[in-house]
């Protein structure tokens, strides 16, 4: 009754082709936007933007990238980390060269840079599939981290190591440091997600990601009807690195603003939770990652308002108890819905439909 | 050599030629100087036992396997062996023993992915997802959409094929060797495993593509009956070699290829 297709007719293949084919969709998805863009921008606290929104909005970024990758090209990687890390410290060096360049461009640049890194970290995937492309990208995470923390012109030779954000402004308000707005940096995170989001939905649905999605179920006869495997697993590496290297300069220039890089990009840190999200969010489905990054985000929150404010348990029983809920719903989520959120959500679309009158 | 190419290439001039192809897998010789020509818009079919080297054959034909030796002359071109990507671009398609499908994507995705060499829009322009990119698309979903016409595949457009019965598999299957408009279509037992009525329909649409867009149709096949009725020219294996060829009246009284199949008594 609610979600109710019939009588929606589609006289075009375009209209047929939508992002949002149905109109209940469409409602939906405008709502949310005019909410996050004319309501959330003038309720948002600090709390709400160090402790959800932005991590939410990056992290979405980072588990767009890998779903990419892993999700629609089928190619396992555990690089996030480095590769966010390539991202962090782009913007880092690019922001110390070029101290008047609009840190749009200097993300944007970061991007691209990791994105070339990401390719001649794809190289080895022509050759090696499943497990073990999994330990070569591996690799790249101890690499990388590893390289930015022994070469000392990358952290440009501080004593500590660290790596510390400088003030940068768009329309003359400043989006990173310690006195931007909550809400500047909230809408600069935004934009850039919204943005991105549509590209990577756009690509997933033309040609490119057609080629991802073949060479993902099976690549000898995506060979066979013409789809270069190297290529398209290069393509796929490339621009799943872009939006993990975005990800990350976002995660040191706006959110946390100072970083040491085998603290906040390490393994534990980022690249095992961003796996989580894609696989808990549901693997090639956009939907999916942003389920899932809202999900691997609010629940250490939720479970320590539950356990400390509700029960009254200690921080540190709290963090215990909170790691092993964590592992717990990993193993409950697999068993139980191995496709992740977004076919819950494609389930109950479909109870929707019939309610409530199921037959 | 491009399509273009082969298309001036006039009906029941030779389409593509083998010339003395042997292909060996360390010391198992899986063809040994197997020779024959497909002619243009003629059903040629390709039979023999078990383990005769059939399957090889096509794999050599759309450049999976490189033969040990021998040349394929194809339009006009003498090579000793071709690339996949070459052959799916010159309009070679195949389909195969074992459905190869993109068994995660809808019916419709798997005959777009039949699209896909001749979409030419980059992806910076697919991002942005901008009037050519949106065009080109269109386009291309009406040719998928005859194909889905000309199967009655309409029914199941969304489903992911994985999902699908093995008959219905088959089809999408075609229909993607078909979404190509391929000059020359491969197809590794199409009938394998399904009933009369299925194999009735396969036939049907095999011989259609075959009068109507004049698709030269190179086809393995285990059930005599079919391959009798409706291949133009026969050529039969036995142990990677060629053992007859010609009409199927011919094969049909071929001593060699009766004691191939039915075993020779020894007295």
């Amino acid at each position: 009754m609610i979600y109710k297709e019939t009588g929606q007719y589609k006289s075009s293949y375009k209209s047929d082709h939508a992002i949002f084919p149905l109109l209940q969709d469409k409602i939906a998805f405008s709502t949310l936007m005019f909410i996050a863009f004319l309501i959330i921008p003038f309720v948002i606290n600090s709390y709400w933007e160090k402790a959800i929104l932005v991590p939410f909005l990056i992290f979405s970024l980072a588990a767009i990238g890998l779903n990419i990758l892993t999700g629609y090209c089928g190619q396992v990687s555990l690089g996030t980390g480095g590769f966010m890390a390539v991202g962090a410290f782009s913007t880092y060096k690019i922001m110390t060269y070029f101290p008047d360049m609009n840190i749009m461009i200097i993300i944007l640049i970061s991007g691209l840079i990791t994105a070339a890194v990401g390719i001649i970290f794809g190289l080895p995937s022509l050759r090696i599939k499943g497990f073990y492309l999994a330990v070569a990208t591996l690799a790249s995470q101890f690499f990388l981290v590893w390289l930015f923390n022994k070469v000392p012109w990358f952290y440009n030779y501080s004593d500590t190591g660290q790596i510390t954000v400088s003030e940068r402004t768009m329309f003359g308000i400043p989006v990173t440091g310690a006195e931007a707005p909550s809400y500047a940096t909230y809408l600069f995170c935004l934009v850039l997600v919204v943005t991105l989001s549509f590209a990577a939905k756009n690509l997933i649905r033309s040609k490119m990601g057609r080629s991802w999605m073949a060479i993902r179920d099976m690549d000898i006869a995506a060979e066979i009807i013409g789809v270069p495997p190297l290529k398209t697993k290069l393509s796929a590496f490339a621009i799943s690195s872009f939006y993990i290297g975005v990800a990350g300069a976002l995660y040191f220039a706006v959110f946390l603003g100072a970083i040491e890089v085998t603290e906040s990009f390490d393994i534990m840190t980022i690249s095992f939770p961003v796996l989580f999200m894609i696989i808990i969010g549901g693997l090639g489905s956009m939907l999916g990652s942003f389920l899932g990054a809202a999900f691997v985000v609010t629940l250490p929150i939720g479970l320590k308002f539950l356990m400390v404010d509700m029960v009254g348990l200690s921080a540190v029983t709290a963090k215990h108890f909170e790691i092993t809920i964590w592992g717990l719903l990993m193993i409950v989520f697999l068993i139980v819905e191995p496709h992740g959120l977004a076919r819950l959500w494609s389930i109950a679309k479909e109870k929707l439909r019939r309610w409530p009158f199921p037959y | 050599m491009s399509l273009e190419d082969l298309k001036e290439i006039p009906y029941g001039k030779t389409a593509i030629e083998l010339k003395n192809i042997s292909l060996a897998f360390g010391g198992v010789k899986a063809l040994t100087d197997v020779s024959f020509d497909v002619k243009k818009g003629e059903v040629f079919a390709i039979i023999g036992p078990n383990g005769a080297g059939k399957s090889s054959m096509l794999n050599v034909i759309n450049g999976f396997y490189k033969p040990t030796s021998g040349t394929i002359n194809f339009a006009g071109t003498d090579r000793n062996e071709m690339e996949p990507e070459l052959a799916a671009k010159s309009g070679i398609a195949r389909t195969f023993q074992n459905i190869a499908l993109f068994k995660g994507m809808s019916t419709l995705d798997n005959l777009m992915t039949g699209r896909l060499l001749k979409q030419k829009q980059n992806f910076l322009m697919q991002a942005l997802y901008v009037g050519p990119v949106a065009k080109e698309e269109e386009e291309h979903r009406e040719k998928v959409e005859r194909v889905i016409d000309f199967l009655d595949l309409q029914s199941i457009r969304r489903t992911p094929v994985g999902s699908l019965p093995y008959g219905l598999q088959k089809r999408v299957e075609l229909g993607r060797a078909l979404a190509m408009e391929p000059e020359i279509l491969l197809l590794d037992e199409p009938m394998a495993g399904m009933n009369v009525e299925e194999k009735q329909d396969m036939s049907r649409f095999v011989l259609t593509v075959n009068n109507e867009l004049k698709t030269t149709i190179v086809l393995i096949e285990h059930d005599m009956g079919v391959v009798m009725d409706i291949s133009d020219r026969i050529v039969v294996l036995d142990y990677g070699k060629k053992i007859g060829s010609g009409l199927p009246k011919e094969i049909r009284n071929n001593k060699a290829v009766i004691d191939a199949y039915l075993g020779v008594s020894d007295d």
